[in-house]
């Protein structure tokens, strides 16, 4: 039993942070929001040339042919800068389906998406308005019980606005002569893997951007002065802020476990990930809210960039499952016959 | 990553299954699922022999180092170990506090001479330990204990004089050990020691105190010139604080386990009744339920997460711990809440006068101390921010 990320995990960690903080300013979020894409190609090829868009991609396909495992704690600094590209969805969704979808589809897609040339993104139930369908190249509908693959020139788009600035969300609809990629049994498994990686790409950012709006509030707090001292003295506002923390530090073992279960293909991978989709979420949550009030009136101001991460954070709690569609999970496998709990069901 | 046991640690599972199945039987049938927080009162002379019966299998003290006595276990074995006592619904350990606390602590910062007098007490289950920390005036303001320890060069000994309270189990222990000031002068962390003190003794007296449950796990314990050798102090005079500091370090190590495998079994008990009551067809219930369930998935992957990235190798956690205490504490008073209104009206009703609770119950009153001892709820938030996330100091009052 090990519960711990290798050194080289730690470390591509690290830099895959610095290289982001360098990059995706909150200013930089801010001048997207005033373009018409949303989006920036350039920071794409950037990050192509990190090789983080091959990073789940199998390594004869041009990728570096990785596991969850390995993205889960980029997905989370994704998560602290709220990176407005598409690229744990594109990673940890759009890649790993390619893969099980097997044939043709993945042996043209995945080196284009390894090289940073296409994106392909994914529209399930669960995700009703499609992230990033205005960019992409091929998108992947469920469509009733089906998968279809469709062309842009197969889709009309309509644009729906987020409430996260930086998310473009789109309602797509799919001409009857787009091409059904999987039906049936396997098509149902399909989505549902393909769903419970949405959800964890979502919980590893909702880590990230709880962590983001903890630094933001602990540097604030410590800068703030009222009645004559720092306002983070006082216990009522550390109380708020240490409420975060634990939120938020006991919510990292669950979505890792999740990637764990994901990546090794175990059976109990969709309860591994509701825990951990609704652990994260709720810290990001809590975090948004307490990190607001400790700011006082600033936290209410679109100003100060603490509402960058929030807003992220809110949407992301409500696509892939909201936390009572997760906590319906659950409670379905704890009451189901048979269930493996008890005290000696530890990794069950 | 990997989370999985290996094959060999299935091998150990089975051995320790198999031992539980063949002793926890006769006797020891009626302490199955008995003891423990809020059930401290049932059976304690049984449980006694119980101990012994554990350490006949040499089950004590399993993740104390081989060279004090204990198995040396590996952190996985002391899971499956943790996972396998609570499945088996053994009885809550009377020798808890000798085993987790004083053994690791003696190990740490004892002498020779102590290790050689007390952990073979604690390793064959025949010497109960208690902890001598709180006072009336030093609660959440630990250090401002005020029980003093004078060395008396007539006898050659430390007399102890003072007051301690809360004090778990002090009724059934042989020793206790206290923290008491011997600086005279000295205010806070400064100027204590750290005294291992025989109980049964003309200068210390018990008094239970009867808590809102109707039962008594906590004492009042009065010293009233009780005496130690001088061989009893651990470390030197006036470094009690950092003793009584590490030990806290081991509470919220490797024992947290075997606490959260109680956790699961109180958790189980609450879905058995929600399924044979209906209550489980209640989506509200449902999705607390859940809620509770996901929580307790947390602890334990993040016991395992901290046990398995420590370095240090005792048993004993610094930074993570921190925040541990909050998170479970306020998770089993919520599993209390739970519990109760799966319950639903029947939760009024006692098993028998005068005041017999039953175990649901009996844990809903008894989950309000674990918000409060140990460190409340809200010292353990103002250390979190203030260590954890490194927040500006308050100003403490002038002393």
């Amino acid at each position: 039993m090990d519960f711990t990320f290798t050194e080289d995990q730690l470390l591509f960690q690290e830099s895959v942070r610095d290289f982001l903080v360098n990059e995706i300013t909150p200013e930089r979020i801010r001048r997207s929001w005033e373009s018409d894409s949303g989006r920036d190609p350039e920071l794409w090829s950037q990050l192509a040339e990190l090789g983080l868009t091959g990073m789940t991609v199998p390594e004869a396909c041009g990728g570096l042919g990785m596991s969850e495992v390995d993205f889960v704690l980029l997905a989370q600094e994704c998560g602290y800068v709220a990176l407005p590209e598409p690229l744990v969805h594109s990673t940890l969704v759009s890649v790993p389906l390619l893969l099980e979808l097997g044939g043709e589809l993945a042996a043209q897609w995945l080196p284009l998406i390894a090289s940073g040339e296409a994106k392909v993104v994914v529209g399930l139930e669960q995700n009703h308005w499609v992230e990033d369908a205005h960019i992409a190249d091929l998108l992947l509908l469920q469509r009733g019980g089906n998968l279809v693959a469709a062309t842009p020139g197969e889709v009309n788009l309509r644009h729906n606005e987020s409430v996260d600035p930086s998310r473009k969300l789109f309602f797509v609809e799919v001409g009857a002569n787009a091409q059904v990629v999987a039906s049936g049994a396997t098509a149902s498994k399909l989505i549902e893997s393909a769903m419970n990686r949405g959800a964890l790409g979502a919980a590893a950012q909702a880590l990230g951007l709880a962590q983001r709006m903890v630094d933001l509030s602990v540097q604030y707090t410590s800068e703030r002065h009222q009645f004559g001292k720092a306002i983070g003295s006082f216990q009522a506002v550390k109380h708020h802020m240490a409420n975060v923390a634990v939120s938020l530090e006991y919510a990292k073992a669950p979505v890792y476990r999740a990637a764990y279960a994901i990546a090794h293909a175990q059976d109990i991978a969709w309860h591994a990930v509701s825990h951990g989709k609704f652990a994260a979420c709720e810290a990001a949550n809590l975090a948004a809210k307490n990190c607001i009030q400790v700011h006082g009136a600033m936290g209410y101001t679109w100003e100060v960039d603490l509402h960058i991460f929030m807003k992220k954070a809110w949407a992301l709690a409500n696509t892939w499952g909201d936390a009572g569609f997760h906590k319906a999970r659950i409670a379905q496998r704890i009451f189901a016959p048979g269930a493996a709990l008890g005290a000696d069901a530890t990794f069950a | 990553m990997k989370l999985s046991f290996s094959a060999e640690d299935e091998q150990f599972r089975q051995e320790v299954a198999s031992w539980l199945r063949d002793n926890l039987s006769g006797e020891f049938e009626k302490l199955k699922g008995r003891g423990g927080p809020g059930d401290e009162h049932s059976f304690p002379q049984e449980r006694k022999v119980w101990e012994q019966k554990l350490a006949q299998g040499k089950w004590t003290c399993v993740g104390w180092p081989q060279a004090y006595g204990g198995r040396g276990c590996s952190i996985e074995q002391q899971v499956i170990f943790f996972e396998e006592y609570a499945r088996a619904r053994a009885p809550g350990r009377m020798g808890h506090i000798g085993e987790g606390l004083t053994g690791p602590t003696l190990i740490a910062y004892g002498t020779q001479a102590q290790r050689d007098k007390y952990l073979p007490g604690i390793l064959d289950g025949t010497q109960f330990w208690c902890q001598g920390y709180s006072e009336p005036g030093a609660g959440s303001d630990l250090a401002n204990v005020k029980t003093r320890a004078a060395f008396d060069q007539a006898s050659g000994k430390w007399r102890i004089n003072g007051q301690k309270v809360w004090t778990s189990l002090a009724h059934e222990s042989d020793y206790c050990f206290v923290i008491a000031r011997t600086d005279p002068g000295s205010v806070g962390h400064k100027g204590l020691g750290f005294f291992l003190v025989e109980m049964d003794q003309p200068g210390i007296q018990v008094r239970p105190i009867e808590q809102i449950t109707g039962t008594s796990e906590f004492n009042e314990v009065f010293f009233d010139d009780a005496e130690c050798s001088s061989e009893d102090i651990v470390g030197e005079p006036g470094e009690g604080w950092k003793v009584a500091m590490g030990l806290l370090g081991f509470e919220r190590g490797v024992s947290t386990l075997g606490q959260q495998m109680l956790f699961q079994n109180e958790f189980d008990e609450v879905v058995r009744l929600a399924r044979s009551n209906g209550a489980a067809s209640d989506p509200v219930i449902r999705q607390r339920i859940a809620r509770a369930h996901t929580e307790l998935k947390i602890m334990r992957y993040n016991s395992m997460r901290m046990l398995s990235g420590q370095s240090t190798g005792d048993g004993s956690l610094q930074k993570e711990a921190l925040i541990y205490k909050l998170f479970w504490a306020t998770w089993h008073r919520s599993l209390g809440e739970l519990a109760m209104d799966v319950m639903g009206p029947e939760c009024e009703i006692l098993d028998a006068p005068p005041y017999a609770l039953n175990r649901l119950q009996s844990m809903y009153l008894f989950v309000r101390a674990d918000t409060i001892y140990g460190g409340t709820n809200q010292i353990q938030r103002n250390i979190i921010a203030e260590r954890g996330l490194g927040m500006p100091k308050e100003p403490r009052g002038t002393l």
